[in-house]
């Protein structure tokens, strides 16, 4: 029984990895912020924490805080300019960032070790650390989700317009969702680099962008287990189906195809949108039935 | 040396044009971001190769790719956003489905040209130098300067002289309005694509003749500089994109050719980015980058 378990740490280890950049994403989407920065951040934040480490001699708690701090202080900088744009312009402006951090990587190879990648990093994070890290931000985004914080949040995303009629902040809430945006993934990036050995500079490009998307997306973008369900399913279908690991970037084209046109607020959304529909409805009859006897006597 | 920059830099914006006036016409008329645009142009440079490997003369394997890229563009527009369309919130969702779409396609690829390289036989185009006022001009870069204008030119005749090309302007104004007059929405749509679809093909057969290195990645980078080009020269104008399109060719060939290797990139997307902070609508786009939603 063990062994069959820890036959599956590796995976389980990348799925609290990528959970936590996946509520990165998660929360910038939630507070309508069309962000698409976390794969640049948290490559800020994993060369930061590696950087620290290698180089400087620092011990590797330290240089996790460090790591979520620069996650947050770059975070802060680009937020200026995404205040002043919406929508498409807000993706394309972080899709430039992504690019820019990736080519100044490899550009400093002095410091980032270029192509060849950051190498030696010693080990310091194992399952147990993860996990933690795992329930902590869980719990974080939980508390977000149900203070006045996540109501602003959702305020905006539907509406904003109306959230600012009713003296919710815009630029404020949106800044402070990507700062917790940008710390998240600095934190997740430096994690996966105390826990991976090396760190290369396509390993946070084109496709862990599309990974990351296709967990929020297919799981969903409101509820708290969206991010959850997603990183779940997309990383089990490969390791389930077998012949499926091979076209692993055909299987995710198509379900961000089928769930964008078919589930467009994802499985969990959806799931959760349907219980309340009929337990709604189911209450609805209820007072319905009292009516009418009601007016029957 | 630097009128021989500028005049390499023109060519190459030449091709930059066929790509990015295609990515923003979809732009223009729908307001999606077609991601899956980098794929198209490379299945243009696939299927001119494998024309051209079968046999086929150079200008067959041309014209198979513009009429494959198109149709599978229109492909495209109808798996992937048809059905967004209808529903609220397509512009988040138009973006993940064409990315959607892009990675199946380089998959497909990918399996086809089994993860390798490929390159045109060495005499597809026969290697002919032009010299005159010091500058040096290959048949390649003829053709591909041809090519480009007489494409641009065809597409101007056809958007702005035909019955058709009102149609799509009109629809790109206001689809209710052009639907009430007897527009066909959904077919002008997929013409559309289809003009889109066979530019991109048409600059990936020239950029794989000119680099001779076709892959399923290829795709990728002339996906960011056609972001790069059309915010430049305004999302959704065409004449923007046309004039961005140079402007960022001479620019890169520039820059490669003065800055530092290794900081081009970031260069390009630094401009970029401070344009999007500066005058967010480009050189000739219209006002709507800062607009607040209010979406649902």
């Amino acid at each position: 029984m063990t062994n069959i378990l820890l036959g599956y740490q590796p995976l389980f280890d990348l799925f609290l990895l990528h959970l936590g950049m996946a509520y990165s994403q998660w929360l910038v989407l939630r507070a309508g912020v069309f962000s698409l920065a976390t794969a640049g951040l948290a490559a800020v934040g994993a060369y930061t924490g590696g950087i620290l480490v290698v180089s400087l001699g620092f011990p590797a708690p330290v240089a996790l805080l460090l790591a979520g701090l620069a996650g947050g202080i770059v975070a802060l900088g680009l937020s200026i300019p995404l205040a002043r744009l919406r929508g498409v312009y807000q993706a394309i402006a972080t899709v430039a960032f992504i690019q820019i951090v990736l080519s100044l990587n490899i550009y400093a190879s002095g410091l980032t070790g270029g192509p060849q990648g950051l190498n030696g990093i010693p080990k310091t994070v194992g399952t147990v650390t993860l996990l933690i890290a795992g329930i902590l931000t869980v719990y974080l985004m939980y508390t977000i989700t149900n203070s006045r914080l996540g109501r602003a949040f959702d305020a905006i995303r539907q509406n904003e317009a109306v959230a600012a009629s009713l003296g919710v902040s815009i630029v404020r809430h949106q800044t402070l969702a990507f700062i917790i945006s940008g710390a998240l993934a600095g934190v997740y990036g430096a994690l996966e680099a105390f826990h991976s050995y090396a760190l290369a500079p396509s390993q946070f490009g084109f496709t862990f962008l599309i990974s990351i998307l296709a967990y929020v997306v297919l799981g969903g973008r409101n509820t708290i287990i969206g991010p959850i369900v997603g990183t779940a399913i997309l990383l089990l279908l490969p390791e389930i189906a077998r012949p499926l690991a091979e076209a692993r970037m055909l299987v995710y084209g198509l379900l961000l195809i089928l769930v964008i046109n078919y589930l467009p607020h994802g499985i969990a959304d959806t799931l959760i949108e349907r219980a309340r529909a009929r337990r709604l409805s189911a209450r609805l009859a209820k007072s319905d039935s009292v009516a009418t006897t009601a007016t029957r006597n | 040396m630097l009128l021989q920059q500028l005049l390499n830099g023109l060519v190459v914006g030449g091709v930059y044009a066929l790509f990015a006036v295609g990515f923003n016409l979809i732009f223009g008329i729908q307001r999606f971001l077609n991601l899956a645009h980098g794929a198209v142009f490379m299945t243009g440079a696939f299927v001119a190769y494998y024309t051209v490997e079968a046999g086929g003369p150079l200008i067959l394997g041309f014209l198979a790719a513009i009429i494959i890229s198109g149709l599978l563009s229109v492909l495209i527009e109808i798996v992937c956003f048809r059905r967004l369309r209808k529903s609220g919130d397509a512009e988040f969702g138009a973006i993940l489905s064409s990315m959607g779409a892009s990675l199946v396609i380089m998959t497909v690829w990918q399996w086809i040209s089994k993860t390798q390289v490929v390159r045109f036989p060495f005499d597809t185009v026969p290697v002919v130098i032009f010299r005159f006022w010091g500058l040096r001009v290959s048949l390649l870069q003829v053709i591909m300067m041809v090519a480009a204008v007489v494409i641009v030119m065809i597409m101007a005749w056809f958007l702005y002289r035909t019955s058709f090309g009102r149609q799509v302007r009109a629809v790109t104004d206001n689809e209710k309005a052009a639907t009430l007059v007897g527009v066909n929405p959904n077919r002008t749509y997929s013409l559309t694509y289809f003009i889109s679809g066979a530019l991109a093909g048409a600059a990936g057969v020239l950029v794989g003749l000119a680099f001779n290195n076709i892959n399923y990645m290829m795709g990728e980078p002339y996906l960011l500089f056609g972001f790069a080009i059309i915010i430049l020269g305004g999302l959704g104008s065409i004449p923007g994109a046309l004039l961005a399109s140079l402007i960022f060719g001479m620019g890169q060939t520039l820059a490669i050719a003065y800055l530092p290797s290794g900081l081009t990139t970031a260069f390009i997307f630094s401009a970029m980015f401070l344009i999007l902070l500066v005058k967010p609508t480009g050189l000739m786009g219209r006002e709507e980058a800062g607009i607040l939603r209010g979406r649902r």
